[in-house]
């Protein structure tokens, strides 16, 4: 129980550790920093592994746990009064799997990096900037406010950004960030509008009191359908989902080691997480479970499909985790939140590690064009093991992980809808293809660049025995989690409400047998040592060929609209200095001359008329008041005036 | 003498003691002003402990006659509202002298003037009475128009002139207000207290014709669209300090006008003009964004910024919640540190290379890796980062407003959107990608230039994580200001 209610600590620990890291010590390649960073997190990973330890043998879950934030004024059913805004924990089955997920494969990466990033002029930052996302991922899973989980949220999109943009000494990366950072902020606005709506309806942001809202049914279907799917929104743009995926494939310009734990096992999965977190929203508005189900499958074909084209071994697995991401999509849409959080974290295993096992041939090679690979496996025996086992368990080969949470998922959709589960039963088909294209392309078939391979080698200690612990997972973790459905009962409580109707038994066979054709397929293409199939095939198929190549001209489309945008600021500022400055300012300047000269004008033609006519009168006038009134000073003659225009104005006013 | 008159005229005191000096003591010079002002910050630090939060009453009350054939009173007091603002300008002050002490002509004139304006914006957030907020008012007007203009950049005669009549155009129709309000009260009075009770007083009719007088004043200041082009030229002119105090303060005066005066006191002429003034945040805030967008200089873009930010703080008035004035009071103070910070290193960029263009860097994060990153932090506070200041202000000020215009609220974050766009793109020209040998000479920040900025970026995140001694400042005040609106 200890464990559970220190979990806030488990932000905190690499939060500070990032501070220390940042701001202690000199700038250094070899700063012995980053071992700070691993420890933390090493210990976050034992807290982390205590929850759920305590979660099977039978805590209480959900544990809550809140503390007053900060305060402000607020006004409900016309009453202002001072509102407490808490932050809190909650922890729950789900948020107690992805604990274990993102400490772990954190600590795997920060140990990969020590050899993976060794030398690098920012070794010392890289750490601090991996330790600070961590923390605010680690923030956005535990969180029992909404406010709090967008905070973490964006600031994990912040941590995305640093690290996307780390080596920005070159412009790739540099402009790769800005377009993560964008693009998952333009989705993010939609997840901001579910939140304004929120707290107008509950009055609230505490996770467990807008579920009470909603379970007493004070939520209606139309609010509810609007604010699932402003948070789908923030989802689809964090979770890389169509359209706002085009900035998956580019943030690959970051690190591998990021890749691997920002951009394919932890935030991306982020977008899923809020959705299962906010599930009782979702349920209530059937119109967006509908679209967040079909939502998922058309983003699990399309990003397939421009998998397959790939020859960037990086990109092909930025592609293949957008696929992932839809399936899971697919399966919280289909009411199957068991089997989409069950695929998460399987996915994080493999995924991980087939980012690592890429991470270690890039930098055996230098390269991340396939094109100039092949014939690695001699060379890199254990990193080819550990890919093979990691292609195995994502395309679904029995047995390994991925079959387990990816049958579930066909199972679940097939029952919700047989369309969707076509759309997917193809997508996992496809998966298996360029999966096993990319392994023969890197590893199998002849060396096509001689110097690169020559100068291969296996990489150190640091970075295979994460490949190995991941490819252990990869295997076993799949059955470990659905041993005495142990995971589904800790996401969905003691009582399960998910009706478990025995798919056909056709229905998983049919699949496997898919994939296993597909196999054979992607050997016959690219098993080498020539490509005269694979290359006919993409002359006679060239048109598609390209719409692929150009990700569906969904870039285009995104670049049309900053175009639009820069177009847009560019009238507003001409408006501003043309016409808005011009009216208010010289337009003003020009009334005022305008005036001066009427002025003027009547001041010749009337006064000065009048003055020369009464002129003889003044004189004589004059010379009587004269004695009456002027002794010659001009002070006197000044009050006078003042005193007359101040009666005249006191007259007028009170008239 | 009270510690609110100790507070204002502190700065005045020390502008007496530098036009004592002879001007070639520089160093004197430089030190009384930031004494005098020093001072002024620390008795604000005595003010924060010793405010109490429980109460929406005046306190630190100071009341004097002054003219009493008019009636009018040396008047001071604070509350939640204005208390946020007079620590704010003691602070803001302190940092731009410290980072004035680069200027190099006219170093007495400067500090004099500097700490003058600094005396008329401590006034204006503590008066309590018409005459003397007026008078606090132009005071402010004189020194910024001799700052601008003999201190600014190229075109600086012509960008104090047009800052001088645009402001004083705005603050004749106030005159015309304040006039209005006296002899339409019975007994004549400038109490603001008074005032503010007197409204059951006045037609309709009249309390619009006095809002629109009162708003024009305050719209030029804030500035608010379409009252706001001086502010760009303003700011690119100015030298780097008077910015600072321009963008963190003397725009605070417009809001802080619309949310004592011509709320508390025309609530008639206010709610007659809410659907505009709604637009205008709109506008504000979209159009600022976009303008800044626009921009090749620096600091033109962040001036533009500003007129974004500040509709935001008109989005949270006008939707007439304690959540919506929180979220405007505190975006008032966050703004003020965060582009305060944002045009102090920009200055730091212009001092070195002599030009702000945007275009004309690259890859500066590899050669000034503490500028980067503390320029990185001033910019993503200011595009609402969560964590550091900008955030929580802005989502109140949306949170507020949403209740009552939903559609509106949802255009206006696409000027969320926008204000990431052009910052983002700000970072990557200047900062990132390869390092442009051109500057290979510029040399990271200096002592006074840390002094100056890192106390406020330690202040954006303090107040981005824990925004709580802010907000208890201001919260029961605001809770009976939200009440009052029927």
């Amino acid at each position: 129980m200890t464990m559970l209610e220190h979990a806030y600590l488990i932000a905190l620990i690499p939060l500070a550790a990032s501070f220390l890291i940042l701001f202690g010590g000199k700038e250094d390649p070899h700063s012995p920093l980053p071992f700070v960073g691993i420890a933390a997190i090493g210990w976050c990973l034992v807290e982390s592994l205590g929850i759920l330890y305590a979660a099977i043998s039978g805590a209480a879950l959900p544990y809550a746990q809140d503390w007053s934030w900060f305060s402000f004024g607020m006004t409900a059913a016309n009453r202002p009064f001072v509102y407490d805004m808490p932050i809190g924990v909650l922890i729950d089955g789900p948020a107690v799997f992805m604990l274990v997920v993102v400490t772990l494969v954190s600590f795997l990466v920060q140990i990969y990096s020590l050899s993976y990033m060794h030398g690098d002029a920012r070794f010392k930052r890289y750490y601090a900037y991996l330790s600070f996302f961590t923390a605010s991922m680690l923030g956005l899973v535990v969180s029992s406010n909404l406010l709090v989980t967008f905070c973490c949220w964006e600031l994990v999109g912040f941590s995305s950004y640093i690290l996307i943009g780390f080596w920005f000494e070159r412009s790739e990366p540099a402009y790769a960030a800005k377009k993560a950072f964008l693009t998952t902020k333009l989705g993010d606005l939609g997840l901001y509008l579910a939140l304004l709506f929120i707290f107008v309806l509950v009055g609230s942001f505490q996770i467990p009191q807008i579920a009470q809202f909603v379970s007493r049914g004070y939520m209606s279907t139309a609010a509810a359908t609007l604010i699932a799917l402003g948070i789908l929104c923030g989802a689809a743009g964090k979770s890389a989902q169509a359209p706002l995926f085009i900035w998956l494939p580019d943030a690959m310009e970051g690190p591998t080691p990021v890749s691997a734990l920002i951009h394919a096992a932890t935030m991306v999965a982020a977008g899923v997480y809020l959705v299962a977190r906010c599930y009782f929203i979702f349920t209530a508005a059937p119109i967006a479970m509908e679209t967040v189900a079909w939502l998922g499958a058309l983003t699990a074909f399309l990003a397939a499909t421009m998998a397959i084209v790939c020859t960037d071994i990086k990109r092909v697995l930025a592609f293949s985790t957008v696929s992932q991401l839809g399936f899971m999509m697919c399966a919280l849409g289909a009411w199957g939140l068991t089997a989409g959080l069950f695929h998460l974290t399987t996915h994080a295993a493999f995924k991980a590690l087939l980012f690592l096992c890429a991470g270690s041939v890039i930098h055996a090679v230098h390269t991340n064009d396939m094109r100039q690979m092949g014939g690695l496996s001699k060379k890199m025996p254990l990193t080819f093991l550990t890919t093979f086992i990691g292609t195995c368990a994502i395309s679904g080969i029995p047995l390994l992980s991925g079959w387990y949470s990816k049958d579930m998922i066909l199972e679940r959709v097939y029952e919700h809808d047989p369309r969707l589960f076509i759309i997917l039963a193809i997508t996992a088909t496809l998966t298996a293809f360029y999966m096993f294209r990319l392994l023969f392309l890197t590893f199998l078939g002849t060396e096509r660049d001689k110097d690169k391979h020559a100068h291969a080698h296996e990489s150190p200690w640091p970075m295979t025995v994460p490949l190995v612990v991941l490819a252990l997972l990869s295997i076993f973790a799949g059955a470990l989690l659905d041993h005495h459905h142990l995971f589904e009962s800790l996401v969905t409580g003691p009582v399960s409400p998910e009706i478990p109707h025995p798919a056909p038994p056709w229905l998983g066979w049919s699949v496997t047998a898919a994939v296993a054709a597909s196999i054979v397929a992607a050997a016959k293409l690219y098993g080498g040592p020539h490509f005269e199939t694979a290359q006919r095939l993409k002359a006679a198929w060239a048109p598609l060929f390209h719409l692929l190549d150009r990700r569906y001209y969904l870039d285009d489309i995104f670049l049309g609209l900053v175009d639009l945008g820069d177009r847009a600021a560019r009238l507003a500022f001409w408006i501003d200095s043309e016409v808005i400055d011009a009216i208010f300012v010289d337009g003003w300047g020009a009334v005022a001359r305008l005036a001066a000269k009427l002025s003027h004008l009547f001041d010749d033609l009337c006064i000065d008329r009048t003055v020369d006519g009464t002129g003889g009168l003044s004189v004589t006038v004059g010379g009587a008041l004269r004695s009456l009134v002027a002794r010659g000073l001009a002070q006197e003659y000044l009050m006078y005036a003042a005193v007359g225009m101040s009666v005249l104005a006191a007259l007028t006013w009170f008239r | 003498m009270n510690i609110l008159s100790l507070i204002t005229f502190l700065p005045a005191a020390g502008a007496l003691v530098i036009l004592a000096l002879p001007k070639e003591r520089e160093r004197a010079i430089q030190a009384a002003a930031l004494i005098s002002s020093g001072l002024s910050l620390i008795l604000c630090g005595a003010l924060y402990v010793l405010f109490n939060r429980g109460t929406s009453d005046m306190q630190f009350v100071e009341r004097i006659p002054w003219i009493p054939s008019l009636g009018a009173q040396y008047f001071l007091g604070v509350d939640g509202l204005s208390v946020p603002l007079v620590i704010l300008t003691a602070l803001m002050s302190f940092v731009s002298l410290i980072a004035s002490l680069n200027i190099k002509v006219r170093i007495k004139e400067y500090f004099f003037w500097f700490l003058i304006l600094e005396t008329g914006m401590s006034g204006v957030f503590a008066a309590l009475d018409m005459v003397l907020f007026y008078v606090f008012w132009e005071i402010t007007l004189v020194p910024m128009y001799f700052l601008i203009g003999i201190w600014g950049g190229p075109k600086k005669e012509y960008a104090a002139i047009k800052f001088f009549l645009y402001t004083l155009t705005g603050s004749v129709f106030m005159l015309l207000g304040i006039l209005a309000v006296y002899f339409n009260t019975t007994p004549h009075t400038f109490d603001l207290l008074t005032l503010l009770q007197s409204h059951a007083q006045w037609s309709s009719r009249f309390q619009i014709l006095v809002f629109i007088a009162f708003y024009l004043g305050f719209a030029v200041k804030v500035p608010a669209f379409p009252f706001h082009t001086w502010l760009p030229l303003a700011h690119v002119e100015a030298p780097t300090a008077v910015s600072v105090v321009l963008a963190a303060v003397l725009l605070k005066m417009g809001v802080y006008g619309i949310m004592r005066i011509s709320y508390g006191m025309l609530p008639l002429g206010f709610s007659w003009f809410l659907p505009i003034l709604i637009a205008i945040a709109v506008i504000n805030i979209i159009y600022g964004a976009l303008c800044a967008m626009a921009q090749t200089d620096m600091k033109k873009m962040v001036a533009y910024s500003s007129i974004n930010h500040m509709g935001y703080c008109l989005l949270g008035i006008a939707g007439l919640t304690a959540t919506g004035f929180a979220g405007a009071s505190f975006e008032m103070i966050n703004h003020g540190i965060i582009t305060g910070a944002l045009f102090l290193l920009v200055g730091v960029i212009y001092d070195r290379a002599h030009t702000r263009d945007i275009s004309a860097f690259g890859g500066l994060a590899a050669k000034l890796p503490v500028y980067a990153g503390l320029m990185s932090l001033a910019c993503f506070a200011s595009l609402g980062l969560p964590g550091l200041a900008g955030f929580i202000s802005e989502f109140l000020c949306f949170l507020g407003a949403f209740a009552r215009w939903k559609v509106c609220t949802a255009v206006s974050v696409i000027g969320i959107l926008v204000t990431a766009a052009f910052f983002l793109r700000m970072l990557e020209k200047v900062f990132l990608g390869p390092f442009n040998e051109k500057w290979s000479a510029l040399t990271d920040l200096d002592a006074r230039e840390l002094c100056a900025i890192v106390p406020l970026a330690a202040l954006t995140i303090v107040l981005g994580v824990y925004p709580r001694p802010a907000l208890d400042l201001m919260n029961t005040t605001l809770v009976h200001m939200a009440g009052l609106f029927k």
